[in-house]
């Protein structure tokens, strides 16, 4: 890949080299980093199934909870933009600045996050509902608020800038209306230079809505820092309910498109075909550019006070995200891969299963999406159903094929039989044994987020039980995972990283 | 309803499931699919996808939770979550005294068959007011905000002690958090109540 980088005139081999390095971290950090908050997430279900750990405070329950939040969701972003930036650099000049800026934004955010949660006990949830981070009720203090929020600034910040400057990379090469791919409605696909690949496409339709969600999310750190400081202002309950989840929205989508801008464009080396550019990927991705702005509403269902018009088109919305997804990426997905010679491998497999993965935790999703369903389902564990479904087995399943196939690129040792038939199960039956738990226990009105089920609802300590030995097999795959990788990643290291 | 959506979820998914094996084992057999079957089959895709959302969501927008006040209730219930307690009262509660107080009450009693609305509001933090069945199964839910009121309609037929628990994250007191009522049969009760003004008993 990196002679045809550098053939293409793209990149020089220094470029290269640079870029190769940065990715190269950023894939060994979330590998270490995916088995840490695995960990983590094994620790808040064990305490749930009172198994383990359970005579503990429930204080720290709810800080491991936050941090293992923000940790999952900061860890796939991160990685999803790293691994965008690598493959976009066939096309355009990624900004390495910013890759290394972001590692070292995370590191520092990261480490405060650690302090702040399990020392000091910041346990307000990764999303911070307004008002909970100011109303302690003294279990954590003003200082870990204020670093909670230092933590959130620097990555929204690093975020922010590597959005941005992908942008402008991109932007640099193709003009706005050539990146969206907008030639091929109007039939002109053949004229005015070459065609955009999709993954520039995809990559601008998830980073223009990320940095919509991350200024959004500096709106929201401006309003706590306002409050803190001047007396007698309390911000809008509503208001910062919107804000918050626009953020968490965007950022959910801006990875999980990533990832799937990855698929299109490593999966059709496996199969032996093509995924080229035509209108009706032009169409799906324009429309799931406007959809996605509008698809954080259907978080606001149970807030009555929200105008029933914006409830509606939270559904409507929701509703019709599916269908660009699920009748061009994931049918063509589908049809790329068909009667192919396909050359399976551990990273073709997890990515074609990550595809699986996103279709299943989306029709999780427009379930939970309709309003009167909603109303029985909201905040029980349906809810980390649907979302674990579309991270765990979605688009992690599709960045840990990237890893491995950067893994046998960069070292030139090949894939291994034994590493398909043993990984690859365990990953699956693991990870689908642990979601369905999650949604038969949502369906059975156990809700999140509890570190203790009422002796009302004690049918979840047994779901709670059910799902730690399903994340035991899981985190087993991820420990044989980054073992198999890993090797290729030592070689490398050993090789003197001649990048 | 929320098993109907487990099983339809797990019908759909099956589904997925078979189609992504089906063309994962093409492979064994390398073939070229034939365009125009890929295009009719895309085609009767997306006409059976849009149908279905179309008709889930014809099904589904006449029955919206929000309150339309066609019809009075016959049973006001005020509701306030404060860390880690629902006052509930069927005055309404606008102190933390009056809060305080609701929450040492005995729990209300509401006849079988009533219309309840709950006015649902918070003192400090967003709460999840969630109303579960003696079973155990969520009937209805609504957010409890700071500086709003929000209304929940729900209907009880079946007599038991019914339970309230939060239902969004609210600090470290978050799964302790809990209000109860009682429904009992109309012939139970040991005076007729006037919608509104039941006074909780203690």
């Amino acid at each position: 890949m990196g002679s045809a980088m550098a053939d293409a005139g793209v990149q020089t081999s220094g470029d290269v080299r640079r870029l190769r390095r940065v990715t190269f971290v950023w894939m060994a950090l979330a590998g270490l980093l995916f088995l840490a908050f695995a960990l983590d997430g094994e620790f808040l279900r064990l305490y749930q199934s009172r198994l383990l750990f359970f005579t503990m405070r429930p204080e720290l329950f709810y800080a491991v909870l936050t941090l293992h939040g923000v940790g999952m969701v900061g860890l796939w972003l991160d990685t999803a933009l790293a691994a965008a930036s690598y493959l976009l650099a066939r096309y355009i000049r990624p900004p390495v600045w910013a890759s290394w800026l972001a590692l070292a934004g995370t590191l520092v955010a990261l480490a405060l996050l650690v302090v702040t949660t399990t020392e000091w006990l910041f346990g307000a949830g990764w999303y911070f509902l307004y008002p909970l981070p100011f109303e302690s009720q003294g279990t954590w203090s003003a200082a870990a608020t204020a670093a909670f929020f230092v933590a959130m600034a620097i990555l929204c910040g690093v975020w922010l800038l590597w959005s941005l400057a992908t942008i402008a990379a991109i932007l640099k090469r193709y003009p706005l209306r050539v990146a969206l791919g907008w030639r091929h409605l109007s039939g002109r696909a053949g004229s005015q230079g070459p065609d955009v690949p999709p993954l520039v496409l995809i990559a601008l339709v998830a980073l223009i809505p990320a940095v919509a969600g991350f200024v959004d999310a500096f709106a929201v750190f401006a309003f706590y820092v306002i409050q803190w400081r001047v007396k007698d202002f309390v911000a809008n309950a509503l208001l910062m309910k919107n804000l918050t989840f626009f953020f968490i929205q965007m950022t959910a989508y801006a990875t999980m498109y990533l990832g799937v801008g990855i698929v299109y464009e490593l999966l059709p080396a496996f199969a032996g075909r093509p995924w080229k550019m035509n209108r009706l990927i032009v169409l799906a991705w324009n429309a799931a550019l406007v959809l996605v702005l509008f698809s954080y509403l259907n978080h606001l269902y149970m807030d009555y006070a929200q105008p029933q018009a914006l409830q509606v088109t939270g559904q409507v919305v929701s509703y019709f995200s599916a269908v660009p997804a699920a009748v061009v990426s994931i049918f063509d997905g589908l049809l790329l891969v068909y009667g192919a010679r396909m050359r399976w491998t551990v990273a073709s497999a997890l990515m074609f299963l990550g595809l699986m993965g996103w279709a299943i935790g989306g029709v999780g999703a427009v379930i939970d999406s309709t309003i009167s369903v909603n109303s029985v389902l909201h905040n029980t564990l349906w809810v980390p159903a649907h979302f674990h479904t579309y991270y765990v087995m979605g688009v992690v399943l599709m960045l840990l094929g990237f890893a491995s196939h950067l893994g046998v690129e960069l070292s030139g040792i090949p894939d291994s039989r034994l590493a398909r038939f043993l990984i690859v199960p365990l990953l699956l039956v693991g990870g689908y044994g642990f979601v369905l738990t999650l949604f038969w226990a949502g369906a059975h009105s156990i809700p999140r987020r509890y570190a203790v089920y009422p002796d009302e609802l004690r049918w979840g300590i047994g779901y709670a039980r059910t799902g730690v030995a399903f994340i035991a097999v899981l985190i087993l795959g991820v420990l044989l995972f980054l073992l198999d990788t890993g090797r290729r990643y030592v070689a490398v290291i050993g090789d003197g990283l001649r990048l | 309803m929320q098993i109907r959506a487990f099983f339809l979820f797990a019908a759909i998914s099956t589904v997925v499931v078979a189609v992504f094996v089906w063309v994962a084992l093409s492979t064994r057999r390398p073939h070229e699919p034939d365009a125009a079957a890929v295009n009719r089959l895309r085609g009767w895709f997306l006409g059976t996808l849009i149908a279905g959302l179309l008709v889930a969501l014809v099904l589904t927008v006449g029955r919206l939770p929000y309150p339309r006040h066609t019809q009075p209730a016959n049973l006001i219930i005020y509701a306030v979550g404060m860390q880690y307690s629902w006052g509930l009262s069927t005055r309404p509660i606008r102190t933390q005294d009056d809060w305080q107080n609701s929450t040492y009450a005995n729990p209300i009693e509401v006849p079988s068959g009533s219309l309840v609305e709950f006015r649902v509001t918070s003192f400090d933090v967003n709460h999840g007011f969630g109303v579960f069945s003696p079973s155990g199964r969520l009937l209805g839910e609504v957010q409890a905000m700071p500086g709003y009121v929000n209304r929940l309609r729900l209907r009880f037929t079946t007599p038991g002690t019914y339970w309230v628990f939060c239902l969004e994250l609210c600090g470290m007191g978050h799964h302790l958090m809990r209000g109860e009522f009682n429904v009992v049969p109309k012939v139970a009760q040991h005076s007729r109540p006037r919608p509104g003004f039941h006074a909780a008993r203690g």
